[in-house]
């Protein structure tokens, strides 16, 4: 029995070492690593959020983390067990929401929870679904097909099959995605409370500033960036973008934007400007200039969360 | 040792699998009730075909089947289509939970993949069991026959059911990693089904593909299956046809493992793909 067979004692709940993923490319010679040598661990009772664009690697991460796709090299613990070497140890300590909800349509809300339960060996299951459906407010749905309901309420409910099973972590792949704003505070309001280990992807920089106090960003399968919640609140203070809308005088005013020490860059635009301000404190010595002139629309052009961690990076 | 802990566990899975399967099954009612009628028509030509041959040539016989008791050769043949159902069922049920993406939370329960066969496996002998004990009493007003050959007839076709189901997960792999190959193993199905005399009697075929079919286990299993009906004698039936009996034991217990062995071999290497 080698060191890896057995259960590793360690505080840290996941560990990942080099874990790396290759997907070889139809008709192309070339590869794509889809996780590059990832190194993470994750402490019992963290809500780590893992973030990253569209292919970055964040769903595969899960997947082999859930033991659903083999790593090309390397390894991970869950709990101290190898996915490798004891995947059903692995396995037993983990329930997942991928991003679609994972639900049998052509059955009700109760018959899919209650299956779950079953395969997964939940107890006293019956008084478990009744109580939580009542929690999420899906008690009127629990016996009509889940064809009939909404994409939030199919979200809810696959969200509370995943707190049924009572697993040590939850691996979480975008909670939130395509809820309203309601539904969205309803679900982060529940998993705040929930006391486990939650692995979390999502774009909503809002669900994970309110939830993760651990952070990873992740780009072409590599780990770019690993932080706490204070690494979240210092992207707010950097650099603020503006779309400027102005008919005339155009020139004149750009040359007196050139001027200010606070305006980082000027980019010309249809109508106008982007300006990239050096900080939010600097729109009051912005305004002042900018009521001399006739402007017809000024908004701030948002950054992803992605952007702005490409940017600290 | 396995626990009754464990084997209480595994049962409960099973019936959860089941009960699921049949739920999601009976939900549009009509596709199961066409099931049922479709294995009419694939034995309403050999019917004729065999009613008018006996007509016209009163003396003559294929092997044991005569004008006596080709209704009950047809009426097998039916019950056998029927079952062939649980093949079928493994890639439509695995590609139904992979456009649903249900499988992974399936996959990483803990449970055995034989719960995973054993499920289906239930769920169509369920689904069957109206039409199936219907024409097991066509058999039976036909040409009656003591209650162990039932018995033994019963334990047979329960057997050909496991050689299905592993079968079925063998293909249903194949429907979640890679549908050309499912595609490609269901037609090879299909051609196995062909030559094992499954509607038609062997002395019908031209000797080459007699040959063919004298290749084919399946052929030997349903031999076994009607001709024990026939003889109406346990120990007869096993004496005279042990080598089909052998053949019967033997592919009930490797198949199933080997659809086992294989749908976990592929799904590691594989994994889900094509949505």
């Amino acid at each position: 029995m080698g060191l890896l067979d057995i259960k590793i004692m360690t505080d840290k709940i996941i560990e990942t070492f080099d874990l790396s993923k290759i997907y070889q490319l139809k008709g192309r010679k070339k590869e794509i690593r889809a996780l590059d040598d990832v190194n993470i661990s994750i402490n019992k009772g963290d809500i780590f959020g893992f973030l990253g664009p569209n292919g970055a690697g964040k769903t595969t991460m899960i997947q082999i983390l859930t033991t659903i796709l083999q790593p090309t090299s390397g390894y991970a613990l869950i709990d101290g067990y190898n996915i490798l070497k004891k995947p059903k140890k692995a396995k037993s300590k983990v329930s997942l929401m991928l991003e679609s909800d994972m639900l049998y349509y052509r059955i009700t809300a109760y018959d899919n929870l209650k299956f779950f339960c079953k395969i997964y060996n939940v107890s006293n299951y019956d008084q478990k679904i009744r109580d939580m459906t009542k929690a999420f407010g899906l008690e009127k749905w629990l016996n009509q097909y889940v064809e009939k309901f909404s994409s939030g309420m199919k979200m809810k409910l696959a969200l509370l099959r995943t707190l049924l099973l009572d697993r040590d972590i939850m691996f979480l792949d975008e909670p939130t995605l395509g809820l309203d704003v309601k539904s969205k505070n309803f679900i982060i309001e529940i998993l705040r409370d929930v006391k486990k280990t939650i692995f979390l992807t999502s774009h909503d920089m809002g669900v994970v500033e309110k939830l993760c106090n651990r952070v990873a960003f992740i780009n072409n399968g590599k780990i770019l960036k690993i932080g706490t919640k204070e690494d979240i609140q210092q992207l707010k203070q950097t650099e603020v973008k503006i779309n400027l809308d102005i008919h005339f005088e155009k020139r004149k005013l750009k040359s007196e934007l050139k001027n200010q020490d606070f305006i980082n860059e000027i980019i010309d635009s249809k109508n106008g400007f982007l300006l990239e301000l050096k900080g939010r404190d600097n729109y009051k010595d912005l305004l002042s200039i900018l009521v001399k002139y006739d402007i017809t629309g000024i908004n701030e052009q948002k950054e992803s969360l992605e952007e702005s961690f490409l940017k600290i990076i | 040792m396995i626990s009754s802990k464990t084997i209480k566990k595994n049962l409960f899975q099973i019936y959860a699998l089941t009960e699921k399967n049949i739920k999601l099954n009976l939900r549009f009612k009509y596709q199961v009730i066409i099931s049922y009628i479709t294995p009419i028509l694939s034995i309403l030509m050999p019917l004729i075909i065999l009613e008018q041959f006996f007509q016209f040539s009163e003396r003559f016989n294929f092997s044991v089947w005569n004008e006596n008791n080709y209704l009950v050769f047809q009426f097998m043949a039916y019950q056998v289509l029927l079952l062939k159902r649980v093949i079928q069922e493994f890639p439509t049920q695995l590609r139904i939970e992979k456009f649903w993406k249900t499988l992974p939370i399936i996959i990483i329960a803990p449970f055995n993949r034989f719960n995973l066969l054993l499920g289906i496996f239930f769920t169509q002998l369920i689904l069957i069991s109206i039409p199936f004990i219907i024409f097991s009493i066509l058999c039976y007003i036909y040409y009656p026959v003591s209650f162990l050959t039932v018995i033994f007839i019963i334990i047979i076709f329960f057997l050909i059911a496991l050689i299905f189901s592993g079968i079925g997960l063998l293909i249903g792999i194949f429907a979640i990693s890679n549908e050309n190959v499912w595609k490609a193993l269901s037609f090879i199905v299909s051609l196995i089904f062909w030559v094992s005399c499954v509607t038609y009697p062997f002395d019908i075929f031209p000797e080459f593909i007699q040959q063919i079919i004298n290749l084919n286990p399946l052929y030997y299993i349903f031999d076994l299956l009607r001709l024990a009906w026939i003889y109406n004698d346990v120990l007869l039936t096993i004496t005279l046809l042990s080598q089909n009996f052998i053949i019967l034991i033997a592919f009930s217990i490797i198949l199933p493992c080997l659809g086992v062995v294989i749908f976990n071999l592929i799904y590691k290497k594989y994994g889900i793909v094509g949505y």
